[in-house]
């Protein structure tokens, strides 16, 4: 076939001229990592991307971390906190130094990570480690911006709230875990966000238990020499005091029957069925892991027989798709479906059940597996192609595990996952007492 | 040659594109191209040149539909089904998207794999099947979106749609390109088919190819592409929007959980011209995209915290929720200038949008400062790096370019012009093309009739706050409270949610 020589040829050349170094692993750049006598880990990724950085600071606290009572959404409103500046680059001074360098800046958080990330010209390094490692370690703002900064949390609750999926987000956390706190959203509970305005003793504890170098990896991917780099990286950081105390995180006790409820939705939607199981915190070496991330695509993926049946030959729903997401205690593993007409809610939960069902009876066709494992393997490569889209993929693994050699070994496991692996986590994790199920519908019809 | 599939894989994310802004690309008659040899993946963005204002009137929606009957369902020669098992081992997929004037089929996929993706890809687009059953399939989910989604689920992207249907009422830009309820309902598959005829033509389109690609691939492009049906259809002519001067407001009523405002106007200036750089120096500074730089920003969430954020637009800039950079391939010949002010809780809605429409008047009277100006151009000049670092995002300007005849590079003359702009020109450029005291105004809002008299007798809208404030905020604050924007009853209108994209 022609083309497929075309394409070998094609490849050749490529490869030849790009060997890599590591040979061996499946991460495809070389990792520089180092840790300072504080605790702080650094990770260092040079790739061929001239001119440009990406600089995350994971910090590897969320809204995991908030474990008391009145207090959840914190993290996040931290991270908000966290751009109010210093005395020596006060939160106006440090927007205009960002401004200046044209860097590209933002901010997330989740349940296991807050981080913070500049994408930004190569030659402004020292500027982007000199403001980064100042905030880390000086931040001080005062009672009225912090009272203002809950505001904007607040309209960024109300923005999100018109989301059915966000409001059914909060209702199966609440429902399925008991004392774990993945039992609130990130955003944390309405009540909770109200009161942010009083919680300003709270924030500084905060920063004193967890913006701690011990806590914290420090990622720079791109047009960077190693050497250079770690020098401004002790000369900034290397000051920098221990201090990390950790939360102590109640473990879930297992779950002993299935939970149901419903959520109103006030306004319009169609139904949405979130079924939820308890799945397992993320251990890249665990097989059932790596097996259930392939069941959750050959189940409910697009190729999948239930997707092809629920929505493009029956129509019945408008979406059906699976999360099994890696976590750091046991996080749940979802499937959705939005579905067209309320008539039908039962039988599709029926249909996911009986999918399930099968896939704990009947090993799965040895080509669909392989085809699941190349499809992995090359989205996430193809995914590599800047600082910042290495260094986002990377931010949740380091948050999760502490470091990157976490993947090398997850795909490394995925690789020899059988079809009797994919049965025993079928098994292990989506049975009836381990379900939460929640059904969002709207108000208005 | 044997190879095993792990070392095939390692190459794969180690030949990265190449960053650097100066690698141009090629243009001829037919197509764009981007070559980048270290690319180990291959761009593909094929450009029809057909849009929302092709829509036939009463069939609104039928570009996207039949955009979506290309992407989204099967060919002859595969069910969708079929299509979705081959392109799965693949981790690759296209998609077809329609904009007001473009329509781009993109697609991207690694060399490995190229064999086995190009087939599928031909056929989306010349072999369409037009099933019956794809065709339900995509009117369901678009009539959910308009009556679901759009309606209920985003207020600010209902604040959008309503300013942008409103803008361009009486013309081909006049609905958004999911169209109407209406009008969705009404598409069938001959009218599928005959706007694919009529519009997917091989005179009527631009081949994008970028990427790790062989020469030869360009010649198999064109013939292939050469079996689309023939026929140039006729160009619609630019929208001519009614001309409106002062205030006027389409105040959507909905039990909203907060108040959505976007307001805006129609302006004549397009990217490439010197007078759009120096207006997007002053725009970047009003109201930079999803970034503390934008003056709206800060004075309305970073100082009073009523919102997620404030940010203002020279080019239509759909999915602005979603992205942090310009999208590509939604080009147009009309723009317009529009400001987002993300939702504020009700009782400071009429606040924040005096606070906004002030902010704006000050800037279209005094100009920018010479400070706020070196500030800027310093920060665009850099910050425009990250609009396009992937071969696939410019591939995307190359052909943006090509719509609006720019000669080399839009984001190299960016850079440059950041160079030799000066603050005059910048005052000049608002001064030409930013109207003080006119704007066209969409709230989304729970008391929309208390909204509407607010407007129209101009009453003050006095702010408090919770928490202490410096001196210096609460003496504006009284400026902002009684800044005048009193709209003309006959210029202010109620309308239902219900009502929206009928």
């Amino acid at each position: 076939m022609r083309w497929s020589i075309v394409a070998l040829l094609l490849f050749a050349f490529c490869a030849a001229a790009e060997r890599p170094a590591v040979a061996d692993t499946f991460f495809p750049y070389k990792v520089h990592t180092e840790i300072l006598p504080n605790g702080l880990k650094v990770l260092l990724i040079p790739m061929d991307s001239p001119g440009l950085v990406a600089y995350y600071s994971v910090v590897r606290t969320g809204s995991r971390d908030e474990v008391e009572p009145g207090k959840t959404g914190f993290a996040h409103f931290f991270e908000h906190i966290m751009f109010r500046g210093t005395l020596k680059y006060p939160g106006g001074v440090y927007d205009s130094i960002v401004t200046s360098l044209g860097a590209d800046a933002n901010a997330f958080t989740d349940d296991d990570i807050t981080a913070f990330h500049l994408n930004f010209a190569a030659e402004d390094l020292e500027k982007v480690i000199d403001i980064e490692s100042d905030r880390f370690q000086h931040l001080h703002y005062e009672l009225p911006d912090f009272q203002t900064e809950a505001g904007a949390i607040y309209g960024e609750y109300r923005k999100n709230v018109t989301d059915p999926f966000e409001v059914l987000s909060e209702k199966v956390r609440d429902v399925a875990f008991d004392v774990h706190t993945y039992k609130h959203t990130t955003m944390g509970f309405e009540r909770d966000i109200k009161a942010m305005p009083e919680g300003f003793e709270y924030s500084r504890s905060f920063f004193r238990r967890f913006y701690r170098p011990e806590n914290v990896v420090l990622l720079v991917v791109g047009d960077i020499a190693i050497d250079k780099t770690m020098d401004l990286i002790r000369k900034y950081y290397g000051g920098w005091e221990k201090g990390y105390a950790p939360s102590n995180v109640p473990p879930e006790p297992p779950q002993k029957g299935e939970r149901t409820a419903e959520v109103v939705y006030q306004g319009k939607t169609l139904p949405i069925i979130d079924i939820a199981y308890k799945g397992e915190a993320f251990h890249p070496a665990s097989r059932t892991f790596a097996a259930a991330l392939l069941m959750g695509d050959l189940a409910f993926g697009v190729t999948s027989d239930l997707y092809k049946k629920l929505y493009i030959q029956d129509q019945r729903v408008d979406a059906l798709e699976a999360s099994i997401p890696s976590q750091r205690d046991m996080p749940l593993f979802e499937i959705y479906a939005r579905v067209k007409k309320e008539e039908d809610v039962g039988a599709v939960k029926d249909d996911v059940y009986a999918t399930i069902a099968g896939f704990q009876k009947t090993p799965v066709d040895a080509k669909r597996l392989a085809d699941a494992k190349k499809r992995r393997r090359y989205g996430f490569l193809m995914g590599l192609d800047t600082p910042d889209r290495v260094a986002s993929r990377l931010a949740y693994v380091i948050a999760v595990t502490g470091g990157v050699d976490a993947i090398d070994t997850l795909y490394g496991e995925l690789d020899k996952v059988t079809p009797d692996d994919i049965m025993t986590a079928a098994k292990s994790f989506f049975t009836p007492e381990n379900r939460t199920v929640v059904v969002l519908k709207g108000t208005a019809k | 040659m044997k190879t095993s599939t792990k070392s095939l894989l390692l190459s794969i994310a180690l030949c990265v594109p190449v960053l650097t802004m100066g690698e141009g690309s090629v243009n001829t008659d037919d197509a764009v191209l981007l070559p980048v040899r270290k690319d180990p993946t291959i761009c593909f963005r094929i450009w029809f040149k057909v849009g929302s204002q092709n829509d036939p009137k009463g069939k609104e929606g039928l570009a996207e539909i039949t955009a979506a009957m290309i992407s989204d369902a099967s060919t002859r020669n595969n069910s969708y089904e079929q299509i979705l098992d081959k392109l799965y081992p693949l981790a690759a997929g296209y998609d077809a998207e329609a904009s007001v004037e473009m329509t781009a089929v993109s697609g991207r996929v690694h060399k490995d794999n190229l064999a086995d993706y190009y087939p599928l890809l031909i056929d989306a687009i010349t072999a369409p099947a037009f099933a019956q059953t794809d065709l339900d399939r995509i009117k369901s989910g678009i009539l959910s979106t308009l009556e679901n989604t759009l309606r209920y689920s985003s207020d600010e992207e209902l604040g959008k749609a309503v300013l942008y249907n409103d803008l361009f009422a009486g013309t081909p830009y006049g609905h958004i390109t999911s169209g109407t309820v209406a009008g969705v309902s009404s598409i069938t598959l001959d009218d599928v088919k005959a706007f694919y005829t009529k519009y997917f033509t091989r005179e009527n389109l631009v081949i994008g190819l970028g990427g790790g690609y062989d020469e030869s691939l360009l010649a198999k492009l064109r013939g292939d592409l050469g079996r689309l049906p023939a026929g140039k259809p006729e160009e619609v002519p630019p929208p001519v929007p009614a001309a409106f001067e002062g205030w006027k407001a389409t105040i959507v009523e909905k039990d909203a959980p907060a108040t959505a405002i976007s307001m805006g106007f129609p302006i004549d200036i397009l990217r490439g011209t010197k007078d759009w750089y120096a207006l997007e120096i002053a725009n970047s500074w009003l109201g930079e995209h999803r970034n503390s730089s934008s003056h709206l920003y800060q004075v309305i969430r970073e100082r009073r915290g009523l919102n997620y954020g404030d940010y203002s637009y020279i080019e239509n800039f759909p999915h602005g929720g979603m992205r942090s950079v310009p999208p590509q391939n939604v080009s147009r010949r009309k723009q317009i200038f529009e400001i987002w002010i993300r939702p504020v809780p009700e009782e400071t809605g009429h606040f924040a949008l005096r606070a906004a429409l002030r902010e704006f008047a000050k800037l279209t009277e005094h100009g920018m400062t010479a400070e706020d100006f070196t500030i800027t151009r310093d920060f665009l000049k850099k910050y425009v790096l990250h609009y396009a670092p992937t071969t696939m995002e410019r591939l995307g300007y190359a052909l943006d370019d090509r719509f609006y005849g720019i000669e080399g590079s839009h984001l190299e003359r960016f850079r440059s012009m950041m160079q030799t702009l000066t603050l005059a020109d910048v005052n000049a450029a608002i001064a030409k093309y930013w109207k003080k005291g006119t704007m066209d105004i969409a709230i989304v809002t729970k008391d929309a009739k208390g909204m509407r008299d607010a407007l129209v007798n101009d009453t003050p809208s006095p702010i408090s706050y919770k928490n202490p404030k410096p001196a210096s905020i609460l003496a504006e604050d009284k400026e902002i409270a009684v800044f005048p924007v009193k709209i003309k009853p006959e210029n202010v209108k109620v309308v239902p949610v219900t009502a929206m994209f009928k």
